[in-house]
């Protein structure tokens, strides 16, 4: 717990378009009423560099996609109470995951091969390397809760923070369960 | 009339000799989730959805194609049988490429709302993703494999309501695809009459009209029905 | 002894991406480099879908400006089914356009950017956020928060939903709008005026506060490229695409779906983002640098052509730097402001025409050319789908200019110029390397739209001996 035993309350986004980070600010004035309630210790909208310890609750964005995710993916596990996955990318793998039917080199193909100035290969030094396949969060850690959509919209979210604030484990309806 | 007596989920409950375990229990207003019924068309019992637990028999049954007969005692929502259909649905979305998000029957898709009503948030399988194809070639309507749940609704209603049998399955196991004819582009059949019923039947994205944009294919539940009804009363005599 | 030092994330950008910086044995700074850190492959796996998927799985590259990708999705589309749009669906498609344009500056400005402008490049890290600002400057954070909420609120009344709403189609829209809601968003228009309003009062704070600096970000002459008007007024949806120099000179006009004999691409092993360039300036200093987005905007249009924007187009245009326009990055901030405002002024005028009610808005056609390039100006500058397909409208190649890749080899410029004014004799700081950071920020890049993004490691600073050791680390 946080300050005066507050929620210590963090975002990530690994792969996917940011689309549920922005179904998350479209809670609009509830954002006032979320910072009330809640330490907000990490994420998108922040200057944390590190994930920080001993988080409540992490809400996730994205697939694990490449090998960053993937350490980032591992280390908020380890440093958070209760993880969710939020949005289709994470749960499914959705659009992100749509490049898993070719074999990555080929994915990357269309980007080295690109324009007049083509590279052999990249430089993993400078950027991590593409996984070979870009894959749901609760593939590659243990997930708590899951928030499908594309993006979930506000109201589900909402709904789910409500649950981890009062420490429930996230339910949601069956209207407001479906993929897409 | 014979009437047959069973008992579903406790309660004493009649039906006419002859009906399927599932149309008992709908008429008695009991849900059961299907995909691969559908109500005019011949029982596949493929995607067991629907099974149901009958004392004396150790395994589930489909409810479609299992005889209701007299003294049975039957079970449609015991724990085993909610986790069964959970992991068959989960199934469904891992052996083929279902996004939800980018399908023309976004919101209008019966694998999409089978999921949710059974509480499925997550798929705990490993996702296939195979590479598979779209044909857009016929003039009115496409098909894309990457949501074809191979339910054979299309195959069904070709054969036995429009007389055709454009349309059949290739091949097995999870090599299995529909096709057309012998196996040509939809465009280049000689038996298609462009009719559509295959479409309207179609439980998800993987038949659609042309044109049709993300969430946009809405599905003609009630065509079958009149069709049926129609050709029985011969309303489309002069 | 050389050494580099790696920001790693940056913060506070939509998307991810870490910096490195180079110094020389000196300790000063002899390069630094942006690296857009996350691959998505669009480009890859799109060959194969239909041109009528093609706006809602592009939409899907980006959650802050997916109504850009769509549209620019979906004109590909009409060029390739070979139709004119009904007029109600171009000016709805306008509408919205310029609707996800107030929203995403909005989030810039105020959501990311704020804490920055108005608490300082070395305020205390944990609090220099929209959350910091909420308590520090809430009624600054929460007219943000309105004001980006009544650009969404826009789009959600053209199409349905806020995020990725499947609206846009090859031929127009699949909505007409009624009267309802025409006049839900005309109510919102003036609270939005009144919001960008009290914006504008906090620029003399910004430049008071960030006066001495103002110079160090990015202020470099560039080409600038974007859309304008055929009467030369600003333009976010059609119109010619224009090239003008840093003395404002126009170089060049290209019909967009004509870009690539403009622009083009190339790309290097350290990022994922490509790096656009213009033509005929590849073999000159800048290597074909050019600048997109609200600041190109504003240099290479003529006028606003809405009145209050082109007061404070007036206004904005005495910042002028080395050359006859603004050339100064850290204005992309004062860009930003006068673009939402055209924008709520436009969205305005547009509503007025009751044609804008026709309920015809989708031509219906099929397949007519086997290529189409869409685009539009998205909020961080021109937008471009080109798309080739088959007799059946399949995809079989595509190409898409992201509006931030065109800002690449300018932000790459940019954070070499703060690092060289702040970084000497190899002392670094966290505020100066907020700074740096800030540099970035300016553009507001979008690195999920230049389809190619991320990575998250935990932060350090590190300074590295040319063989690898570790000598120092800064933790946050």
């Amino acid at each position: 717990m946080g300050r005066r035993g507050r929620i210590r309350f963090a975002t990530v986004w690994l792969g996917g378009c940011s689309g549920c980070h922005m179904s998350f600010l479209d809670l609009d004035e509830r954002l006032v009423e979320l910072a009330g309630l809640a330490d907000m210790v990490y994420g998108p909208f922040m200057d944390a560099k590190e994930f920080p310890r001993k988080v409540d609750v992490t809400l996730v964005e994205g697939a694990v996609t490449n090998r960053a995710n993937l350490a980032m993916a591992l280390m908020l596990r380890e440093r958070s109470r209760i993880v969710v996955s939020l949005g289709d990318c994470a749960v499914t793998g959705n659009v992100t995951s749509l490049r898993n039917q070719l074999p990555v080199a080929d994915v990357l193909a269309t980007f080295l091969s690109c324009g007049e100035g083509s590279v052999p290969a990249m430089d993993y030094n400078a950027v991590p390397e593409l996984l070979p396949r870009a894959l749901p969060l609760h593939q590659v850690i243990a997930v708590d809760g899951f928030l499908p959509g594309c993006p979930p919209d506000p109201e589900r979210i909402w709904t789910a923070i409500g649950c981890l604030l009062r420490g429930e484990p996230v339910h949601l309806e069956s209207d407001m369960l479906t993929f897409g | 009339m014979s009437v047959v007596t069973l008992t579903i989920d406790g309660e004493l409950v009649s039906g006419r000799r002859g009906e399927t375990l599932l149309q008992v229990i709908r008429e008695h207003g009991l849900a059961l989730p299907t995909l691969c019924h559908l109500e005019g068309l011949s029982e596949r019992g493929g995607c067991r959805l629907c099974i149901v637990e009958v004392e004396g028999s150790p395994r589930p049954m489909p409810a479609c194609s299992t005889a209701a007969r007299e003294g049975m005692v039957v079970r449609t929502a015991t724990d085993r049988l909610i986790r069964y259909r959970r992991m068959i649905v989960e199934l469904l979305f891992a052996e083929r490429n279902h996004y939800c998000a980018v399908c023309v029957s976004a919101g209008n898709c019966e694998l999409q709302t089978v999921a949710a009503t059974l509480g499925v948030d997550h798929v705990r399988y490993e996702y296939l993703s195979p590479r598979l194809t779209m044909d857009l070639s016929h003039e009115r309507f496409g098909i894309d494999h990457n949501r074809c749940i191979l339910c054979t609704r299309c195959v069904r209603v070709c054969d036995e309501v429009e007389g055709v049998h454009t349309w059949d399955v290739s091949c097995r196991g999870v090599r299995s695809r529909v096709i057309a004819d012998l196996n040509h582009p939809w465009g280049r059949s000689e038996t298609c009459t462009s009719c559509g019923k295959c479409v309207q039947v179609c439980p998800t994205g993987a038949l659609f009209t042309k044109g049709a944009a993300v969430g946009e294919m809405v599905k003609d539940a009630g065509m079958l029905t009149r069709v049926i009804e129609g050709r029985d009363k011969k309303g489309w005599q002069e | 002894m050389s050494r580099t030092i790696t920001i790693d994330p940056v913060t506070r950008i939509e998307g991810h991406a870490t910096i490195t910086i180079r110094l020389d044995d000196a300790g000063s700074v002899a390069d630094a480099r942006l690296h857009v850190t996350e691959f998505r492959g669009f480009e890859a796996f799109c060959v194969g879908r239909s041109i009528w998927e093609m706006p809602g799985i592009t939409a899907r590259i980006c959650g802050i400006c997916p109504i850009s990708h769509s549209i620019a999705s979906a004109r590909a589309g009409d060029a390739i089914l070979g139709v004119d749009i009904p007029p109600a669906a171009e000016q709805l498609r306008r509408i919205a356009n310029l609707a996800s344009l107030i929203q995403s500056h909005a989030l810039s400005f105020f959501h990311l950017c704020a804490a920055d402008l108005l608490l300082g490049m070395d305020h205390d890290p944990s609090r220099r956020s929209l959350w910091g600002l909420l308590e520090s400057r809430p009624d600054v954070a929460r007219r943000g928060i309105r004001l980006r909420q009544i650009g969404q609120q826009i789009v959600s009344n053209l199409a349905g939903e806020r995020v990725h709403p499947s609206w846009a189609v090859p031929g127009g829209v699949r909505e007409p709008l009624d009267a309802e809601r025409r006049r839900k968003v005309v109510e919102l228009l003036p609270e939005g005026i009144a919001i960008i309003r009290s914006a504008f009062e906090l620029l003399d704070e910004i430049y008071g506060r960030h006066g001495a600096e103002v110079g160090t970000y990015g202020d470099f002459p560039s080409l600038f490229a974007g859309l304008v008007g055929e009467d030369g007024g600003l333009e976010h949806y059609d119109g010619m695409l224009r090239f003008t120099d840093s003395s404002g000179a126009v170089v060049e006009e290209v019909p967009p779906d004509h870009y690539d004999l403009a622009i083009g691409e190339r790309s290097e092993p350290w990022s994922y983002m490509k790096f656009p360039f213009y033509r005929n300036h590849a073999g000159r200093d800048g290597g074909g640098m050019f600048r997109v987005g609200p600041l190109a905007r504003l240099n290479l249009c003529e006028r606003a052509g809405t009145p209050e924007a082109d007061r404070e187009l007036q206004t904005f245009r005495q910042l002028r730097g080395t050359g006859g326009v603004v050339t100064g990055s850290f204005h992309y901030h004062h860009a930003r402001l006068i673009e939402i405002l055209h924008a709520l002024e436009r969205i305005g005028e547009l509503l007025d025409d009751p044609a804008i009610l026709d309920r015809h808005v989708r031509s219906e056609a099929g397949v007519n050319r086997r290529h189409g390039v869409g685009f539009c100006e998205a909020p961080r500058g021109t937008l471009f789908h080109d798309y080739e397909v088959d007799d059946d409208g399949l995809i079989l190649r595509l190409n898409l200019l992201i509006a931030t890749g065109q800002n690449n080899l300018a932000m790459n410029r940019t954070i070499l110029e703060v690092a060289r004014s702040h970084i000497k004799g190899g002392k670094v700081s966290e505020g100066i390397l907020n700074r740096i950071e800030h540099g970035i920020r300016a553009y507001d890049p979008c690195l999920s739209c230049a389809t190619h993004v991320y990575g998250r490691m935990p932060f350090q600073v590190l300074l590295l001996a040319p063989d690898g050791t570790v000598v120092d680390e800064i933790a946050s």
